[in-house]
């Protein structure tokens, strides 16, 4: 088997960041995230292969928190578009789970399919390659495989790192990740290795039914108990790494400017607010059920899978406790 | 700190006789380090209720989404709890008399979210860190300051340093050092919005963040509309802030926010002060950016 | 440069006002053509587009009239920020525009029914492009009933068409509403939904199109159901908050389905089904 050495794992990043912006999971100072070797800073920053998982998911490579899709500019009643066209860099991520390389497979049901292509999104996935961590040591808070994801095999993959004594098996999958293994072909060695073994699950739930389920209980009271004390901070829409909701504005000055798209959270009352004043959701419990049910039973009847991997980031980071494992559990129950 | 008894006890009693509509406590989650807001309807109820040493919550912001109802409700409030409660009341959002305010009197608690955090395998932790929460190392006002009842005994401050120390250090910088050093930190912000949320003086019924006609402040992560957005925030937390510190604590990339509202509470209390907000509640009495005195300072215009 | 549609979605044409009429004090109809002539895409009665008055924002409005290959019509009521500053430009203005978009009203199936329609203020707009397509294809149909309702007389839109042009058509019934009493007005004065119930229009082999404000659709539906009218037989178009009209940004769904791409139409049967959150 080709064998990646952790020895050799800053040069083979130095050599893939000559031709691409390789984001791997880094502790940035206070955040943990998937930033850019390009910026990596010895002094300031920990590079992050043999943790569990970072906060900040990689979604914001194929969907940027922000990412500007035209300019124009006015001259009295006149007016001219230009659509940015800026060659976008090849882009490789690294060491990312298989939770994520879920949530990039969900990113492109919704913008690749079902008749429109987005072509913002396309041309950011076509250009990227992922290189995923097989995941043998599922933490406090993963649930991923009760969610349908292999921890070991992502599918969406291009290569996957499997992770040995003293470094990864290096498992190629795709072309793309063939085209990628190329340029660091003789930094790899060939050795047998023997894989981990797949730790058992603390976490599991069980989904099955659960869409069918919901489909009746739209009035359930457990809604009303659930959502009392959620904030509709907006956190759990942020780190999740399937959450896609956005907003386009723009961004004018005098007689130029450019419209934008940002992402945007369905938790906010601005969300479905209309100009006449009428809001379908005003009620923060309304908001609450919305999400939950977009993403247990809405998405799984429109695009077949759930839209939670099970990477237990929002589990975590909720200030008011909420757990989307305990609304699956009542569901099951009920 | 453990409470929980007591509480229960004080609960039942309350909507038993039929005194409250509900009661604002914790209950305890999945994990022993995992205590959650909980609101309490029925006598059954009460016994979910804790209040132990990770009721971190500030309880006081739930208060809000009940402010143009008419129940009436109980609500537990350590120190800067009950701060958060004389905000609500000197903003005019929420009724005295509605109010049945359970003082409890802190020692201290711990993070759940930290600790949650940290067993979680996000972060690199060789043995989770069990102590007090950050805000709890500089408090001063561990008493309630408003209650109807109180439990437990009489605590002495915490903080006895300087809690402007850290403050001190950046006012020494020059204002290039200092601009580069908040532009660091706050261009990491995702503009999630959680401080706002999580914050008791935010009570806002439309916050000028969300207003269209015009947009203040644009919603690109930019450093600059990051950048407008805290700085704003803070203004209008000016005068108003009481050190509560959820804002700080909920912020999913840890940005130190407590330093930009310090920054303010030590300026409104030389300016307009001596000043510190929340600490009494008297009827009809303003904060004092709300209130113009022809002798207030401004040779800072 | 001609519209959007393949080659980015997200991305609109540019278009020119070419005419603007102001059918009440806050409802203007806006008359488009594309800068090379022509319209900038065919529409099918009841399909959306957007409008961009590009530095401002942009609004997803339903076409009120796609005319040959002459122009597009949308009649725009002055509500948010961006309606504010479309009604304030001139003739001549650039705007964006893209689309089509949704599902538009079901002509086909619709063919040889009598059809009602019923409408509340600028709830007129999406229901005037079937109205009109009915007309141009007068033998596919049979009774046409229109019944509108607004606030008051000023407030009622396309009065030319209500009051001379609709009324001549063959088989055709006008009847209109206005909630209070005024000076001037002696026609009927009263809800939509009431009024309704007073025409009593005999349910068989007719096909009810509703749009308006959301509580008045929701009135209207009670009444037809009463009248015994079918869920089949009952048609509404819907109305959300958009942003990317492409079914992607997620804001616009009513459950799984979003009202820019599967909807805006939406039969009783269908609706039933969904949440109530609209």
């Amino acid at each position: 088997m080709k064998v990646l050495k952790i020895g050799k794992i800053e040069q083979v990043l130095d050599r893939l960041a000559q031709q691409a912006e390789v984001y791997v999971p880094m502790l940035r100072g206070q955040q943990s995230g998937f930033f850019s070797w390009n910026t990596y800073d010895e002094g300031y920053d920990d590079l992050m292969f043999d943790i569990l998982n970072v906060y900040q998911s990689p979604k914001h490579v194929v969907l940027p928190q922000t990412e500007k899709m035209y300019s124009f500019s006015q001259e009295g009643q006149e007016i001219k578009i230009d659509v940015e066209t800026e060659q976008i860099t090849p882009k490789i991520i690294m060491g990312i789970r298989s939770c994520d390389v879920r949530g990039i497979e969900h990113l492109d049901d919704v913008f690749l399919t079902k008749g429109y292509v987005d072509q913002f999104y396309k041309a950011r996935r076509d250009k990227t390659t992922i290189i995923a961590s097989a995941c043998y040591n599922p933490g406090t808070n993963c649930f991923c495989e009760s969610m349908g994801v292999n921890p070991t095999d992502p599918e969406a993959a291009d290569i996957i790192m499997r992770e040995i004594n003293g470094g990864y098996v290096w498992d190629v999958k795709t072309e793309k990740g063939e085209a990628v293994t190329k340029q660091i072909e003789d930094l790899l060695e060939e050795q047998d290795a023997e894989l981990f073994p797949l730790k058992p699950f603390l976490r599991k739930v069980n989904y099955e039914g659960v869409a069918e389920k919901l489909k009746d209980m739209f009035e359930d009271p457990m809604w009303e108990k659930f959502s009392e004390p959620c904030q509709t901070c907006g956190i759990c829409t942020y780190l999740c790494p399937t959450c896609y909701c956005f907003d386009i504005q723009v961004k004018a000055w005098g007689e130029e400017g450019y419209r934008f798209r940002c992402w945007d959270s369905c938790m906010y009352r601005e969300y479905t607010q209309m100009a006449g004043g009428h809001n379908p959701r005003e009620a923060a419990k309304e908001r609450f059920r919305n999400r939950f049910l977009h993403k247990l039973q809405f998405f799984t009847e429109r695009y077949g899978r759930p839209l939670c991997t099970g990477c237990g980031r929002c589990v975590v980071a909720c200030p008011a406790g909420v757990s989307i494992i305990k609304i699956i559990d009542t569901v099951k129950e009920a | 700190m453990n409470y929980t008894e007591k509480i229960r006890e004080i609960a039942a009693r309350l909507l038993e006789n039929g005194q409250v509509d509900m009661v604002i406590a914790w209950e305890k989650g999945d994990q022993e380090y995992q205590t959650v807001p909980y609101i309490a309807r029925t006598v059954d109820e009460v016994s979910h209720i804790v209040c132990d040493e990770y009721s971190i919550h500030n309880l006081s912001n739930i208060l809000l989404r009940y402010r143009d109802g008419k129940e009436k409700i109980a609500i537990v409030a350590k120190g800067c709890d009950s701060r958060g409660i004389v905000r609500l009341l000197e903003d005019n959002q929420i009724k005295r008399d509605r109010l049945y305010i359970i003082g409890i009197a802190c020692d201290g608690v711990k993070d759940p979210l930290r600790a949650m955090k940290q067993h979680s395998g996000f972060e690199k932790v060789k043995e989770p860190e069990d102590g007090l929460a950050a805000k709890c190392l500089d408090c001063r006002q561990p008493n309630p300051v408003i209650y109807d009842e109180l439990v437990g005994e009489e605590q002495a401050p915490r903080g006895e340093g300087d809690r402007f120390a850290r403050i001190a250090e950046l006012e020494q910088m020059s204002p290039d050092e200092r601009y580069k050093f908040f532009e660091d930190i706050l261009s990491t912000c995702i503009r999630c919005y959680a401080c706002r949320q999580a914050c008791v003086a935010c009570n806002c019924r439309t916050c000028i963040f969300d207003e269209t006609r015009p947009q203040w402040v644009g919603r690109e992560t930019s450093t600059s509309d990051n950048m407008m957005y805290h700085l704003v925030r803070a203004s209008h937390m000016a005068g108003r802030c009481v050190e509560c510190g959820e804002c700080e604590r909920v912020c999913p990339v840890n940005i130190p926010l407590m330093l930009i509202n310090r920054k303010l509470i030590k300026d409104v209390n030389e300016f307009f002060g001596p000043y510190e907000a929340g600490m009494e509640y008297v009827e009809g009495r303003k904060p004092p950016l709300s209130v113009y005195r022809e002798n207030d300072p401004d040779d800072f215009l | 440069m001609h519209n959007c549609s393949c080659e980015n979605p997200l991305v609109p044409g540019i278009v020119e006002v070419v005419k603007i009429i102001d059918e009440t004090p806050d409802v203007k109809n806006f008359y488009v053509r594309s800068v090379d002539g022509g319209v900038p895409f065919n529409v099918m009665p009841g399909q959306l587009a957007m409008v961009s008055l590009i530095p401002v924002g942009e609004g997803m409005f339903s076409v009120s009239w796609q005319e040959e290959n002459d122009h597009l019509e949308f009649a725009i009521k002055r509500t948010g920020l961006m309606t504010d500053e479309l009604h304030r430009i001139e003739v001549g203005q650039k705007l964006g525009v893209r689309g089509p978009y949704g599902n538009g009203f079901p002509v086909e199936e619709c063919k040889g029914k009598d059809m009602l329609f019923i409408a509340g203020g600028i709830g007129l707009a999406p229901l005037r492009s079937f109205i009109k397509y009915c007309f141009k294809h007068r033998e596919d149909y049979g009774k046409i009933t229109i019944l509108y309702g607004s606030r008051s007389a000023a407030d009622l839109c396309f009065k030319d068409e209500l009051f001379e042009k609709w009324p001549q058509e063959k088989d055709t019934q006008v009847y209109v509403t206005i909630d209070n009493p005024e000076e001037g007005w002696d026609g009927h004065v009263g809800f939509v939904p009431a009024y309704l119930e007073e025409l009593n229009p005999n349910p068989e082999g007719t096909i009810a199109v509703i749009c308006g404000p959301p509580i008045m659709i929701k009135f209207c539906l009670q009444s037809l159901e009463k009248m015994g009218y079918s869920d089949e037989q009952v048609i509404t178009t819907l109305e959300m908050r958009m942003k990317c009209g492409i079914g992607k940004c997620g804001r616009c769904n009513i459950g799984s389905e979003y009202i820019c791409l599967d909807g805006p139409v939406f039969n009783l049967a269908q609706l039933k089904k969904l949440p109530p959150e609209w």
